[in-house]
């Protein structure tokens, strides 16, 4: 899902790339960004911040949807889970177990306090979950939709759920935990926006100003003398991406998340020794077909959709050969090779066949008839795809899509409307086909859960964010409890398996490609950035991967 | 004053008009409020689901009356100048937020509009006095040349060359980060030095059109008859051109200069966008992609007031600049 990210990846203006294209192997400005290296300890660590126009909005409110990027290095929580692989990096808890599948209990550290010296207790993490209870409006990842019940014990705290969820954990892992002797107070913590935060992370707020704050080193927190930097800048970004990249390539920041186009030439070239960059895949970029219309309802059908297409040129023209084509099992490759299905012929790959399309179409009553598809009542095949007018990856993509659909015969109409209307369009489910993201939590059960559980399948015209194609499986659901419900890592592989084959097979969304996570970094002041041979976290800077990159550094 | 209880009538009902527009328009915009929150939030990577739906939900409070009722509200709104609380900036109210922009861009495309129209204005009363000649064919060239410039264009090669390869100027923004807006001097400073590109991109690409039709003005009064009865006199070549001539020829250009200081207030999009300028311009990208209607009211309002109010000073001039506007009332 989060793969979505790309998007603003993707806002590349074509001029910008020309410009960067032409010029910047031939440029020779150095970056002057860093020079407020301060003299006790680390240095300052400049990493690309929250889009601010006109300007920020000062909104340090870690439960809001509206926070600063930066909240996350003042508010730890239980762990982070990677989105790489959902490895855990604990922070205020120390580890987890399932006393039963339905009962999860997390050990709180010993000896951790709050910023302003307060000792944080297990009740100060009970607090936390029952202001969400409290608030539906802070309960953005629906903690209590599967919680009944959060109780303190000892240095423990135990979460009792509805029905067994066992990846869970990592949702209740990565929610903020707030100081309950500053919040108890608070009038209403949905629109409190906590201007002199005090946290439990390892940084505080050192200042704020229109487009820019800074963070500084929390002495008081519990693993201090480990973190390199002193402090931390956040420099907004601007609206236009042609802007942002001129900015990214002129070096001022140790850490960046950007699409740029020819990467080698505009930024790694500028300074060979410090630039770097880590381009992983962080989601599956795929067609939805809307399921409860006809012919995308018929498996044959879609069959022969994903075999008319040729994902490598799919991918090449999305995201300028930066990511491959996608496995169709949903699962995403490299990162998550250990979940791969065994028995998926060339690991879930599916490439382009027309003839074996052709009989997937005529097995679903499409015939090639004087260059349309023709179906049985007659008409010819169409469809009309939705993408968001800003995702220019999704708008290439689709654009491809229709080229070579158009070559067997379907009729394909392209529709960019803003993000709200495709929005609209899909989660209400009266859309022929959209493009969308696919998975990228780093939890197969996650993705695979809210994509095809039948559960989310809302009728047409209630609004559904998840499962908007509206598939239905009682299969899958099935192997989606097993896998909720198992904490043995055989039972989980082999459900797991099992959702590849029927996803691979099934086709509820046509997969295509990779979605890039654009991680840009420098090793000119900090070293310990994650990469393909230290994979330990997404480089993405826009959710606890941030907490858990930052707290990994070292001083260069 | 019959002339001008006209134009007062006609004052009060194009207002009316385009309050209610100002209303309807922003309404008429498919998704709602929830779905461009998610636009938002997708677009900073944070993944979709049906949880984050319903929170937002509960956090806009989305408008669940009849859009009579908010009809009703919006008027209420304008009358007591509370606008609500804008979805983008919760935290502050609306006119806080656009007091905030306004002066930014009032500065930055006040100057620019002034400068250029001057500047414009003079060079098309220069090419039109020679017209035909070495001078007039410069000007004209040179003007559809920068003229023809999209100005967001234009004002990426700046960024390019002059920030980018050279670091003469900022890559963003309206001053330096980490700084808070004061009257300082090397605030105010600062603040100048981040608005030059900015400016010369708006100065390059609207000189032209106050060129070109001053000098058309210039060429369509030197035809008259006054003009060679005033060369013929004998006058001095310079009094015939601005005294004679381009009095006359600069009415047009005032009505285009009144309208062009409403649009001000509008801003520039893009140019405000491509420059990460913290004006007006941008808080209306911000609050169209946003679908923000409590900002987005309160900013066409202010918008469609400035270019009323520029409207009507300017009829109110014309009784001044023009005795025949006198004359017919």
């Amino acid at each position: 899902m989060r793969s979505l990210s790309r998007t603003r990846a993707a806002a590349v203006s074509a001029c910008a790339v020309a410009v960067l294209a032409a010029g910047a192997s031939a440029c020779s400005n150095n970056s002057p960004g860093n020079s407020a290296g301060s003299s006790s300890g680390g240095g300052t660590l400049t990493i690309q911040g929250d889009a601010g126009n006109p300007t920020l909005v000062e909104n340090f409110n870690p439960l809001s949807s509206a926070e600063l990027g930066g909240t996350r290095l003042i508010y730890a929580p239980l762990e982070t889970v990677s989105s790489v692989n959902g490895g855990y990096t604990p922070f205020l808890a120390t580890g987890y177990k399932f006393t039963s599948p339905t009962t999860l209990v997390y050990t709180i550290r010993q000896g951790v306090q709050w910023s302003d010296g307060t000792p944080l207790t297990p009740a100060d993490v009970v607090f936390t979950f029952d202001l969400l209870k409290k608030h539906t409006a802070l309960d953005a990842n629906g903690i209590w939709s599967q919680v009944t019940a959060v109780s303190a014990a000892g240095s423990n705290v135990t979460f009792t759920f509805k029905a067994p969820d066992v990846p869970f954990a990592a949702t209740i892992a990565q929610t903020p935990i707030v100081p309950k002797h500053i919040w108890s107070t608070v009038a209403n913590p949905v629109t409190f926006t906590n201007t002199h935060p005090v946290g439990d992370g390892p940084f505080m707020l050192g200042s704020f100003a229109p487009t820019q704050y800074t963070l500084t080193k929390n002495t008081k927190y519990w693993g201090a003398s480990k973190i390199a930097p002193s402090s931390v800048v956040f420099p907004a970004q601007s609206t236009s991406q042609s802007t942002n990249q001129l900015d990214v390539s002129s070096g001022q920041f140790d850490w960046a998340y950007q699409f740029l186009p020819d990467i080698q030439r505009t930024y790694v070239n500028r300074d060979p020794a410090t630039n770097h960059y880590w381009f992983p895949p962080g989601g599956t970029i795929g067609l939805y077909l809307n399921l409860t219309q006809a012919p995308y309802n018929n498996v044959n059908f879609r069959q022969g959709i994903s075999l008319a297409l040729n994902r490598a040129t799919i991918a090449k023209k999305a995201v300028n050969g930066y990511m491959p084509a996608a496995s169709t099992s949903g699962i995403i490759l490299p990162n998550e090779q250990q979940w791969l299905s065994p028995s998926l012929p060339d690991q879930g790959m599916v490439s382009q066949n027309i003839p074996a399309a052709m009989a997937a179409f005529a097995k679903a009553g499409y015939k090639l008839s004087g260059g349309k598809l023709v179906g049985p009542n007659g008409t010819q095949a169409t469809m009309t795809i939705v993408q968001p007018n800003n995702f220019t990856d999704w708008v290439a993509a689709a654009t491809e899509i229709s080229t070579e659909l158009g070559k067997v015969g379907i009729k394909v109409s392209l529709d960019e409307p803003q993000y709200a209307q495709y929005s609209q369009t899909t989660q209400s489910g009266t859309f022929n086909a959209a493009m969308g993201g696919f998975g990228g939590t780093g939890i197969p059960y996650n993705d695979y859960n809210l994509a095809l559980n039948s559960t989310y399948a809302a009728p047409v015209h209630t609004p559904t964010a998840n499962n908007f194609e509206r598939y239905s499986n009682p299969a899958v659901n099935q192997a989606l409890a097993t896998l909720a419900a198992t904490t043995s890592p055989s039972a989980e592989k082999q459900a797991t398996d099992r959702l590849e084959t029927m996803m691979y097979q099934n086709l509820p969304i046509v997969l295509l490609y990779y979605g890039g996570s654009w991680g840009i970094f420098s090793t000119k002041h900090f070293t310990g950035w994650p990469s393909a041979s230290d994979p330990y976290t997404l480089p993405t800077p826009y959710n606890y991967a941030l907490l858990t990159v930052v707290t990994h550094l070292v001083k260069a | 004053m019959g002339y001008i209880l006209r134009k007062v009538v006609l004052f009060i009902i194009t207002l009316w008009a385009a309050i209610t527009l100002v209303f309807i328009l922003p309404r008429l915009m498919p998704g709602s409020p929830v779905d461009a929150a998610l636009g938002k939030l997708a677009s900073a990577g944070v993944p979709i689901t049906n949880a984050e739906r319903a929170a937002i939900e509960a956090q806009l409070g989305a408008p669940h009356t009849s859009l009579l009722a908010q009809y009703g509200d919006y008027w209420n709104s304008i009358a007591t100048l509370r606008f609500g609380t804008s979805y983008s900036f919760p935290s502050q109210t609306v006119a806080h937020t656009i007091g905030v922009a306004l002066p930014w861009t009032v500065f930055l495309v006040g100057t620019t509009t002034v400068l250029a129209f001057i500047i414009g204005t003079l060079l098309g009363v220069y090419a039109g006095w020679h017209r035909a000649k070495l001078a007039d064919s410069s000007v004209t060239i040179g003007a559809t040349f920068f003229g023809a410039f999209p100005p967001f264009w234009l004002g990426l090669l700046l960024l390019y060359w002059l920030s980018f390869k050279y670091g003469w100027f900022p890559i963003k923004g309206g001053y330096d980060p980490g700084t808070t807006p004061n009257w300082s001097l090397s605030f105010v400073g600062d603040a100048l030095y981040h608005s030059v590109l900015p400016g010369l991109t708006l100065a390059i690409t609207t000189l032209s059109g106050w060129v070109f039709g001053m000098r058309n003005n210039m060429i369509n009064t030197l035809g008259e008859d006054y003009v060679t009865f005033a060369e013929a006199n004998g006058l001095r070549s310079r009094t015939v051109a601005m005294l004679y001539a381009a009095r006359n020829a600069l009415l047009p250009n005032v009505t285009a200069f009144g309208l062009a200081l409403g649009a001000l207030i509008g801003g520039t999009v893009l140019v405000e966008g491509v420059y990460s300028y913290p004006g007006v311009g941008n808080l209306l990208y911000l609050a169209v992609t946003n679908h923000d209607f409590p900002l987005m009211q309160a900013l066409f309002l202010v918008i469609t007031l400035s270019m009323l109010v520029a409207i009507f000073i300017v009829d109110l001039l014309y009784v001044r600049l023009d005795p025949r506007v006198r004359s017919s009332t």
